[in-house]
């Protein structure tokens, strides 16, 4: 098993740093795993996060100037790791005028990975700073669990509203309650609504969108039957959308959620070279 | 008593007090004259300042850095991180996180610098040597160090001696004195250690009358001091069954006592006291792998005509009091 890449292009190593200090923002803990072409960051359903899951998928190519990796087998050529996302930010929040950033897994006292920065100095040779991140290497009979999930068969799905906008809308609504509802129909409208003994609050967007889904045997889907001004609406909870949202560093491209009526809210969250996904499940 | 800042100066002194904070929960400071801007009133209490001594000049080892690139250094290192290793050889100088060993690597971060020597002002290496000190409290003189942009000078020699941050400019001198960790104190297991609650005592009554407050409180959690001498290379220890001064036993809270005078250039003060101050901070924790911090910080007058003014007579010997006096006090000179 190995694994080394490098980065010398500043403007993908900042951008590097933004996507894993999102994903340091959405869990704790989650697993890194890596292919020949790409790195996911996985955090699979669990009781322990509330049932929330993460799929975070990047191309390597887009990233990092050399990149060579050698899986567990040669039929799974892929690499697994449990690490602390919080970890790598760190390394990589004192890189920003690095010449050079080389990541590396290495064996000295427990895997690690290795982040080595090379740093401007005012001498002949650079700075170099080296920070060990500890790893868990995911063993092969796990690696069920950290499949891609698969997109719900959703009642409504809808482009989100603009997240700054969004984010501080929830931020309030934080203070008064413990869960939201977000409620959307195919007309574009979406509703975010609070409801406490005391008061209830609801801001509503509209003309936000609904994503054209192609569905897969090219026969009608059933969004497409669905009463245009029908709310389809999950009630979850208030935190983890403000995880979701206060963790974005950069706009994406294209945001959008998909709700099925109770059950969970998929959000997907595109940029050019980086999607995430993340679904948060309906409280009882 | 009544004490006046003026100027320019009152921002170093803010400073000063930043510095200061992060070690203890008290100061003291001895009166100053002239330039009314604004009043302030601060509670302090009397205390009997403690003494040490430091040949600073006799130390193999000798770095000159701007405060720039000490902070350059230490922000790798996550605000939690108490201790690190400064490694030099003639030919590097590495700044890495403390590890020992029975550090738990699958769970701990480890962050480690390397730097040419010609990153430094000024670079003598005598003796290659690796020491261990507190990270939390030099943050304190890094903040200070940055507001005068005054070098901070890197005075050490092997693990086990102390090791010194200074500053110098025009109006003041500050010096950080740390403990380092001894490589001797992994062999201790047959040494007991030294009867520490005389030491308590004598450090309470030794501090002056102050029974309220933070005698009774945990004032200074992160400065421990070390169970063993941490100098005890050099240091005869005639009395191994006696407390060397910075040994602390779990319970002592003492009080870390800071001492710092500023004398304006232009005013000419006469100085009435020419020895610096100094602190000896608190608690030692019981791992048999001994945790330390010792810190002195001590500001000797620029208008000093002491002889041996480079000596900083500023190693807290702790017990200006009637037990150990004698006896802590002969083993303490470097």
């Amino acid at each position: 098993m190995r694994f080394r890449a490098k980065i010398v292009d500043l403007a993908c190593l900042n951008h590097f740093s933004r996507v894993i200090n999102t994903i340091a923002k959405l869990a704790k803990t989650c697993a890194l795993r890596l292919t020949v072409s790409k790195l996911y960051f996985i955090l699979s359903d669990k009781v322990a996060n509330g049932g929330v899951s993460m799929w975070c998928e990047l191309c390597q190519g887009n990233f990092f100037d050399e990149f060579q990796m050698e899986g567990v087998a040669a039929e799974h050529n892929e690499i697994y790791l449990e690490l602390v996302p919080e970890n790598l930010s760190r390394a990589l929040k004192t890189a920003q005028n690095a010449k050079a950033v080389k990541i590396k897994l290495t064996n000295k006292h427990c895997p690690c990975l290795r982040v080595a920065v090379e740093l401007p100095s005012l001498s002949s040779s650079s700075r170099m700073v080296t920070h060990d991140i500890p790893v868990g290497v995911i063993p092969r009979r796990l690696w069920n669990d950290f499949r891609e999930p698969s997109v719900p068969d959703f009642d409504v799905s809808i482009y989100l509203p603009v997240l700054k906008t969004m984010k501080s809308v929830v931020e309030r609504m934080k203070n008064l309650s413990n869960s939201i509802v977000i409620e959307a129909n195919l007309s574009g409208e979406m509703n975010l609504k609070i409801e406490t003994d005391l008061v209830s609050v609801t801001t509503h967007f509209k003309d936000l969108g609904n994503p054209p889904w192609a569905s897969e045997d090219g026969c009608q889907s059933s969004t497409q039957s669905r009463d245009l001004e029908s709310m389809a609406e999950a009630r979850i909870d208030i935190r983890k959308l403000l995880q979701l949202l206060a963790g974005q560093q950069v706009n994406p491209t294209k945001a959008l959620c998909n709700i099925v009526s109770k059950r969970i809210v998929h959000f997907i969250l595109l940029h050019e070279d980086v999607s995430l996904q993340y679904f948060i499940p309906a409280l009882a | 008593m009544k004490c006046v800042i003026a100027g320019a100066h009152l921002r170093v002194f803010g400073r000063a007090i930043h510095a200061i904070a992060r070690i203890s929960d008290e100061f003291s400071f001895d009166p100053i004259e002239k330039g009314v801007v604004k009043t302030y009133n601060l509670t302090c209490q009397e205390c009997d300042p403690l003494q040490a001594v430091f040949a600073k000049h006799m130390c193999p080892n000798i770095l000159k850095v701007h405060p720039r690139l000490l902070a350059d250094i230490m922000i790798h290192f996550p605000t939690s991180q108490e201790e690190v290793t400064l490694s030099v050889t003639p030919m590097k100088v590495c700044f890495k996180s403390y590890t020992e060993e029975d550090t738990d690597f699958s769970k701990t971060m480890l962050t480690e610098i390397q730097l040419n020597p010609d990153e430094f002002d000024y670079f003598q290496v005598g003796v290659d040597s690796e020491v261990t000190f507190c990270l939390k409290e030099l943050r304190g003189l890094l903040a200070f160090s940055e507001a005068t942009s005054v070098p901070v000078s890197i005075h050490f020699d092997v693990s086990g001696k102390p090791i010194a941050f200074s500053i110098e400019d025009m109006v003041l001198e500050a010096s950080f004195i740390l403990a380092t960790l001894s490589d001797v104190e992994k062999e201790t297991a047959s040494q007991q250690p030294p009867d520490f609650s005389q030491l308590q005592e004598s450090l309470k009554t030794g501090m002056g009358k102050s029974g309220t407050n933070s005698m009774d409180k945990d004032s200074n959690p992160e400065a421990v001091a070390s169970r063993k001498p941490p100098w005890d290379g050099s240091a005869p220890n005639t009395e191994p069954a006696k407390p060397v001064s910075l040994l602390a036993k779990q319970e002592i809270k003492s009080i870390p006592r800071i001492m710092m005078r500023e004398v304006t250039g232009m005013e000419g003060t006469a100085m009435t006291e020419t020895e610096g101050h100094a602190v000896l901070g608190g608690e030692a924790r019981e791992s048999h792998y001994q945790k330390f911090h010792s810190l002195f910080f001590g500001a000797v007058s620029c208008k000093e005509q002491d002889a041996i003014s480079h000596t900083f007579h500023s190693l807290a010997t702790a017990s200006d009091t009637e037990e150990d006096f004698g006896n802590v006090q002969s083993s303490q000179v470097l």
